[in-house]
């Protein structure tokens, strides 16, 4: 079990990350999800040892890494955001490079390469310069890196990013068969759709701090049953929240000039009753979009905006 | 493990992109051959400096034609040639024909032998630095020795110059006594002047079974600061790379495995060592193939591997301080000419101005430079340089535990 607590860090005025705490138990994929920015690769980076917290700890079954960092790093497989291969070699090389440094050797170290390989389906460009490589091709590369040594412990940050949806699919399969292998995978992405399909737990951050943690259940609970609205129009921040904060059953979650977002509660008057008197009025809406509950309803309602922003 | 791990990993590297290894090698080697393709061997092959001097003589007497005939000796005909000119050798001058131009005023001899104050004249061609001082220094022994040949002989000489007047031939017994005189005089002065006290005998010391090769190799002046120019180069374009680890992200990658910065930069160093001491093999095969003798094969190998660790421990030392490539080629480049100008590559050691020795003394080019001098121009071996590789030693170990806690605290907090 990966255990986080409070950890902080900043940089200079900054502060990237606020007291972070969550927990990834063992056997599970647990997804840290926010937008860029949030604090999701600091977090990991101190949770795999990289950069020393300001406040707090990281306990990796029990181990606190800053006091037995070899010991634990052995027991972490980590898939950095960035493309971290080195280009001028080949693929074989970079994996025989990154298994001797867990130890691998001689037969079994070629046992895993192949294997990694083949699970990436990379086998018969073993002997190609990553230089001539996709960046699909890389990104699969950079995550074999992370799975060579079998890790108990998997921490991918970002590991889609840039890349195209079959390449993203083929990734997230490899994802899913190694935690099926038993091992606990921790997730960052600011993909919605990424963490609904892939995780057993979900944590929310933003401006470094966590909002909220559960599994995906428990999170669409939290966004209620009724329905998200997003309206845009050419009304004034004033204007729309005065009329909107007026209608019975819409709690409003945000709004500023010429956007607003709000819900409907289901035990209210609907949207049938709604929505006409906000078309109606003299607010000058545009367009109206209805969403179900979601992880975006949950970060909406969590942060008064949507995750792209 | 981890260490030799990085080490295999670099070599790998470097052996999968011949290219750019050559290209790495390329600038202090082709210098480097450069240097050995001028110089050339020993220098049997190459014509003998000659000075080319141009003789005004207004005078032309027997004193005068005495001092042209100076350089009719077998041994100055190789080296000096004299030239009689007239007034056009003014113009010569200019032209830059020749390294000096002597003038011998007219009225010199009667002047000399009357005991009146003479002048020489010697013109030097600026455009030449050491050839015209050579001439002058030459003619400033001959003024002195005329000057002293002047006072013993006093009575002599104006007795000649009495005679030189005179029309008719001078009586037999008038020269026997001039002869007897000057006979005399010098009997009395070779009590003083012969034999000489001090006799400057030269020896060139050969190893045993050796031919003396005779002549001056000036590369052996030149290799010794060249070659540590040429490592702390290889040192440069080797540790390069931990910048574009750093900036591509490998770096911090590779701290998450079981791998700590000392293990990294140590690992880095060690895979310096070993290009740098690849490409030295290949200046020593230059300086082999010029003439050049580095000393015995153990003192050199322990002299290039503690100049490879301390030139490797100091770009990784600025390597691990800067923000950025860019900073990194600049700062590293600046340290290596500063080094190499103040230790002593361009100017060698003995010729450094005292106020600067000191300082001289504070880079690890002064004692790398000073142990391949003590090598390859005072045939020195291993016991001779045993402080340099000590000094050499501790300053890599010294400079590659500095840049190890700088960059693992710069990582750390996040700073790089």
């Amino acid at each position: 079990m990966i255990q986080v607590e409070h950890l902080r860090k900043n940089f200079g005025d900054l502060t990237a990350v606020d007291g972070v705490s969550f927990e990834v138990r063992d056997g599970e994929i647990f997804g840290l999800l926010g937008p860029n920015g949030a604090g999701k690769t600091t977090t990991i980076n101190m949770i795999c040892g990289v950069l020393r917290p300001d406040g707090g700890r990281v306990l990796v079954d029990e181990t606190d890494i800053w006091i037995e960092p070899k010991a634990v790093k052995r027991s972490l497989g980590v898939v950095p955001q960035d493309i971290a291969v080195y280009e001028d070699l080949t693929a074989r090389d970079n994996l025989n490079f990154w298994g001797s440094l867990y130890g691998l050797r001689g037969s079994e170290l070629r046992r895993r390469v192949d294997d990694a390989l083949s699970r990436v389906g990379l086998a018969e460009r073993a002997r190609d310069k990553v230089k001539d490589f996709s960046g699909g091709m890389k990104r699969r590369l950079n995550l074999c890196m992370g799975l060579l040594h079998e890790p108990k412990f998997l921490l991918l940050d970002e590991p889609t990013v840039g890349i195209d949806p079959q390449a993203r699919l083929a990734i997230l399969e490899v994802i899913r068969a190694a935690a099926a292998s038993g091992s606990t995978v921790l997730y960052t992405t600011h993909y919605m759709d990424e963490a609904q399909e892939l995780c057993d737990r979900i944590a929310i951050i933003d401006h470094g701090r966590i909002l909220t943690v559960g599994t995906l259940e428990e999170l669409t609970r939290m966004a209620g049953e009724g329905e998200m609205m997003r309206m845009t129009g050419s009304f004034d921040e004033a204007t729309a929240r005065a009329r909107l904060e007026g209608l019975d059953g819409v709690q409003l979650h945000s709004v500023e000039k010429g956007r607003a977002m709000l819900s409907v509660a289901a035990d209210g008057p609907g949207l049938t009753v709604v929505l006409p008197e906000l078309l109606a009025g003299d607010l000058g809406v545009d367009d109206v979009s209805i969403q179900q509950p979601s992880l975006q309803s949950v970060f909406i309602r969590l942060t008064g905006r949507e995750l792209r922003d | 493990m981890v260490v030799l791990d990085i080490v295999r990993r670099d070599l790998t590297r470097f052996a999968r992109n011949p290219v750019a290894t050559a290209l790495m090698f390329a600038i202090p080697l082709s210098m480097s051959g450069i240097f050995a393709l001028v110089f050339g061997a020993s220098g049997e092959d190459q014509p003998a400096i000659t000075i080319r001097v141009l003789l005004h003589d207004e005078d032309d007497t027997l004193l005068s034609r005495m001092i042209q005939g100076s350089g009719s000796d077998p041994e100055m005909d190789e080296r000096l040639e004299l030239v009689t000119v007239g007034e056009e050798g003014y113009q010569m001058m200019e032209e830059g024909e020749a390294s000096a131009l002597l003038h011998i005023p007219r009225g010199f001899t009667d002047d000399f032998l009357a005991g009146r104050q003479v002048d020489l004249e010697v013109v030097k061609n600026p455009a030449q630095r050491f050839l015209p001082q050579v001439v002058e220094e030459g003619v400033s022994i001959g003024a002195v020795v005329l000057s002293q040949s002047s006072r013993v002989f006093r009575s002599e000489l104006a007795q000649i110059q009495e005679l030189r007047t005179q029309d008719e031939f001078p009586a037999d017994s008038l020269i026997g006594a001039l002869s007897v005189g000057i006979n005399q005089k010098l009997r009395g002065l070779e009590t003083y002047l012969l034999p000489p006290i001090v006799d400057l005998e030269t020896v060139t010391l050969t190893a045993e079974g050796e031919e003396d090769e005779g002549g001056f190799n000036i590369l052996s002046y030149f290799l010794p600061g060249f070659s540590i120019f040429g490592i702390l180069f290889f040192a440069q374009a080797a540790t390069r790379d931990v910048l574009r680890e750093r900036e591509s992200g490998l770096l911090r990658h590779l701290l998450t495995a079981p791998v700590s910065v000392g293990q990294y930069l140590v690992g880095k160093c060690l895979s310096t060592v070993v290009v740098t001491t690849l490409g030295f093999a290949v200046l020593i095969v230059v300086g082999i193939a010029a003439g050049v003798a580095w000393g015995t094969p153990p003192a050199v190998a322990a002299l290039v591997l503690t100049s490879s660790s301390a030139a490797a421990g100091a770009m990784l030392l600025i390597m691990s301080l800067v923000g950025s490539q860019r900073q990194g080629d600049a700062l590293t480049t600046i340290v290596i000419i500063v080094w190499c100008m103040v230790g002593g590559a361009f100017v060698p050691l003995s010729q450094m101005p005292g106020f600067l020795l000191p300082i001289s003394r504070a880079t690890p080019t002064y004692w790398a430079i000073d142990g391949f001098v003590t090598l390859v121009q005072n045939g020195g071996g291993l016991n001779d340089i045993a402080l340099n590789v000590l000094i050499l030693g501790i300053a890599g170990l010294v400079m590659l535990g500095a840049g190890s806690f700088v960059l693992r605290r710069r990582i750390l907090s996040g700073a790089v």
